[in-house]
């Protein structure tokens, strides 16, 4: 009796899941010999401790993973297995950055859109040759998007020492881009940037294609059953996987570009500490729904931005926080499973 | 159920058959109650251990291995098929082969099971299944997918194993069948058990009443008015609705159809018999102007209405509503658009049209197809398939699964169409129930092997059919 997974339900999973998280990780804590008091003390100030912790901190570390989350979950709709949300990030950095650098500063109105452009292009080229191999000579994209992924690195750490490196010498990194690139703030006086937007807008306009639109129809059905849209829709479903293929990297490709032009304003070795791996986590969290993808991926940029300051303040090592994140993963699949199981049963009593 | 009973178990869809036989089979456990095999109660966690006790099972949905062959799936859920270290066991083979001949049953153990016919995988499926000899044998709906004489043979092995002293409950949906093989018969209806009887206690349309809950009233085989109001003058026909000629096409590779020819006119409905694997999936492909011929000529409407064989995987998509599912077919009309936007409201009230014009029963155009019986799915599929509104109508086995009652309605439906006037649509009724080809068609082909035979009207009996039908598989009458 409904259009899509409901939301209700799933902010309710999220919110067990989440509670399931606190006692295991507080258990795991105390056996580690740290205070889970004081550890989730630090957690939730670093992350939510004021409202500039929240926008510079949460809000900023939520938006690759936004962008790299909507990609896949879009990607994941039309069943199309797309791992190499990483891979195509590092290539919309880098292209990015090479036209910020080497294009002449002339008009800074049209330098920022033309540079996202080149992030979104760059991504969707990363993306076109597991497409092409997929839907040519059927070989599996989860293979072929995560070899890409190396790749992709290799070549950013290639260029970063090499043909783009800062003309110092110094550091394995890119000059800095003219000021013109810079996102503009999005909040005065915070460090959250004009990319958090971008990325909401992205979200919203996902969710008004899978949902009201035609072609959003169609994705819908080649992910469900591809034969359905052969015989019912009497459309072809190559198309349709090309398309979830190219937009898929072009958003995953805006995600690198828009942490340069936002944050970092370059590009360096490790710019990425596997935000397109944990898009996984957060697409699957938020059932492939974009909209609710906004709300996992800040619970990530919550994460990560505790984290921070749980190892500072609580002294809880870095490691902690990844366990942690993966528990929020697990508790949240086994809640969500447990909660079918139960309806099942419901149902059947 | 004792030892060498064959025990019929019908009903309607959903009346709980396959339910009943999932729990014996292990495949599901009951919420309360028992079962006993052997006198002892036992409670069955998983098909595994349901074979250990003697309950094998037959599955609707065949449960083999595409990739393996023949004697790979035969092995797979026999423990005796393997030695202690894992490795097959020697004289394996040699066992399965004489099983196989001790019950009559033809198959071919060397090529992968995914390239051979319905029928011949059928009688892997059974080997599988009386490979270590259970007491119990449990086939759900095994007739739905056979050529008459195929048939014949499938019930003459579960005599066979019956004489032997196993015990046989056998799901179907075809009271003759049933009248046919067993010693006695349960009726289910909306999950409880309605009567049980001997078969020589009963009759046919006692056993009928009580599946459905009243008299279901027989439609007359004979001769309807013409669709169109043609032929007004002598000699004047029906305008042609669809024609192929000398039509060649491929499926997966290998040749499907050679030499195809079809005229169809509007009003009239062709049935097109044939078992399962000789063309049907590629002649409806080219008919619905999805597959474009290899070779030949294919003169077709712009739109075709089709009503898919397999209803959940290609009619309706997984977790759409009906209103998504109605969606699909409309969803290039620019009537249904507004800006870049699809018109959903204008496609509710298509849907709601449908779900009207069907009787389809559900709470609502939102209510998720899937959650729908058989047979108000198959309504959902034919109503929106008729929107399409095309001159030509091709329906693939369009009753296969439902009860008695949503038959009826779906044919009533094909009928009540071909008739309609000079708006009626040319109908390819393609099935693999004969009974359904000859009780709707106006004439009658054979597809073998990716031909057509038209069937001389005045050789239009089972026994012929079936001949022409087997033509393609040697093995058919010699199970």
């Amino acid at each position: 009796m409904r259009r899509s997974p409901g939301i209700g339900r799933g902010l309710l999973v999220a919110i067990v899941g989440l509670a399931v998280t606190a006692v295991v990780a507080a258990a795991l804590l105390a056996l580690g010999g740290h205070s889970p008091g004081a550890t989730f003390a630090a957690l939730i100030a670093g992350a939510f401790g004021s409202w500039d912790r929240f926008v510079s901190f949460t809000l900023v570390r939520a938006t690759p993973l936004l962008f790299t989350g909507l990609a896949v979950a879009l990607a994941f709709r039309a069943h199309v297995w797309n791992i190499g949300a990483e891979g195509q990030l590092h290539a919309g950095a880098l292209a990015g950055v090479a036209v910020a650098l080497l294009l002449p500063t002339g008009a800074p109105l049209l330098l920022l859109p033309v540079t996202l452009v080149a992030a979104a292009a760059a991504g969707a080229l990363w993306a076109a040759g597991p497409a092409a191999m997929r839907t040519r000579f059927g070989v599996g994209e989860v293979i072929t998007t995560l070899l890409l992924n190396f790749v992709a690195l290799f070549l950013a750490q290639f260029l970063v020492q090499g043909p783009l490196q800062e003309p110092r010498g110094i550091f394995n990194q890119t000059d800095s881009i003219p000021a013109a690139m810079h996102l503009p703030a999005l909040l005065p006086g915070t460090r959250l940037h004009l990319g958090f937007a971008l990325a909401v807008a992205v979200a919203l306009a996902l969710w008004l294609y899978l949902a009201r639109t035609p072609g959003g129809l169609r994705l819908r059905t080649v992910g469900a059953s591809p034969r359905a849209a052969r015989v019912s829709g009497r459309f072809r479903a190559t198309p349709v996987v090309w398309a979830a293929f190219l937009t898929s990297g072009a958003i995953a490709g805006l995600a690198g570009w828009v942490q340069i032009a936002g944050v970092t304003h370059r590009m360096y070795e490790g710019l990425s500490p596997g935000w397109g791996y944990t898009a996984i986590a957060v697409a699957l969290l938020a059932r492939l729904n974009p909209l609710a993808v906004v709300v996992t991926a800040i619970v990530f940029g919550a994460l990560s931005a505790g984290g921070g300051a749980m190892q500072r303040d609580a002294g809880v090592p870095e490691a902690w926080v990844r366990g942690i994140e993966a528990l929020v993963i697990l508790a949240v699949l086994a809640t969500d499973r447990c909660w079918q199981l139960l309806a099942a049963r419901g149902k059947g009593g | 159920m004792s030892p060498g009973e064959i025990h019929g178990l019908i009903g309607e869809n959903g009346a709980g058959k396959t339910t009943l036989a999932r729990i014996l089979g292990g495949l599901a456990a009951p919420d309360s109650g028992k079962v006993r095999i052997g006198g002892r109660a036992v409670e069955l966690s998983g098909a595994r251990q349901a074979r250990a006790l003697g309950v094998a099972m037959v599955h609707q949905h065949f449960s083999l291995v595409p990739r393996f062959t023949g004697l790979e799936n035969v092995a797979l859920l026999d423990p005796g098929a393997w030695n202690r270290r894992g490795a097959a066991a020697r004289g394996y083979r040699e066992r399965v082969e004489a099983r196989a001949r001790e019950l009559s049953l033809a198959v071919e153990l060397d090529q992968p099971v995914g390239g051979l016919g319905v029928g011949a995988r059928q009688r892997i499926e059974v080997l599988k299944a009386l490979m270590p000899d259970p007491r119990v044998l449990l086939l759900d709906e095994p007739t739905a997918v056979l050529a008459p004489q195929e048939v014949d043979g499938l019930l003459a092995v579960l005599r066979r194993v019956a004489d032997a002293g196993g015990a046989v409950v056998l799901v179907a949906h075809k009271l003759d069948e049933v009248l046919a093989v067993a010693t006695r018969v349960t009726v289910l209806r909306r999950g409880r058990r309605v009567l049980t009887a001997e078969v020589a206690d009963t009759s046919a349309p006692e056993l009928a009443e009580a599946m459905v809950g009243s008299r279901v009233a027989v439609p007359a085989t004979s001769s309807r008015q013409r669709g169109c109001s043609a032929p007004r003058m002598p000699g004047e026909v029906c305008p042609r609705a669809a024609r192929l000629a000398g039509v060649h096409a491929r499926r997966d590779g290998r040749e499907a159809l050679r030499g195809v020819a079809l005229e169809v006119r509007r009003g009239e409905i062709v049935g097109i018999a044939g078992v399962d694997g000789n063309g049907q999936r590629t002649l409806a492909a080219v008919l619905a102007g999805v597959q474009p011929p290899d070779e030949g000529e294919a003169e077709l409407p712009p739109e075709v209405g089709w009503i898919p064989q397999d209803r959940t995987e290609e009619g309706l998509v997984g977790d759409f509503t009906i209103t998504e599912s109605v969606a699909l077919a409309l969803h290039g009309r620019p009537a249904l658009r507004s800006g870049p936007w699809l018109d959903w409201r204008g496609v509710g009230e298509a849907a709601l049209g449908v779900m009207r014009e069907m009787e389809v029963q559900a709470e609502g155009a939102e209510m998720v197809a899937s959650a729908l019986s058989g047979g108000n799915q198959q309504r959902v599929v034919v109503g929106r398939e008729l929107l399409r509104s095309g001159s030509l109508l091709v329906a693939e086995s369009p009753t296969r699964g439902l009860d008695v009652k949503a038959a009826a309605a779906v044919r009533a439906r094909i009928r009540e169409l071909a008739a309609s006037g000079d708006e009626a649509p040319g109908i390819v009724l393609i099935s693999t129930d004969l009974d359904e080809v000859l009780e709707l068609a106006d004439r009658t082909l054979v597809l073998v092997r990716g031909r057509l035979v038209e069937i001389a009207p005045g050789d239009r009996t089972h026994r012929a059919i079936g001949r022409a039908m087997l033509g393609a598989e040697r093995v058919g009458d010699n199970w």
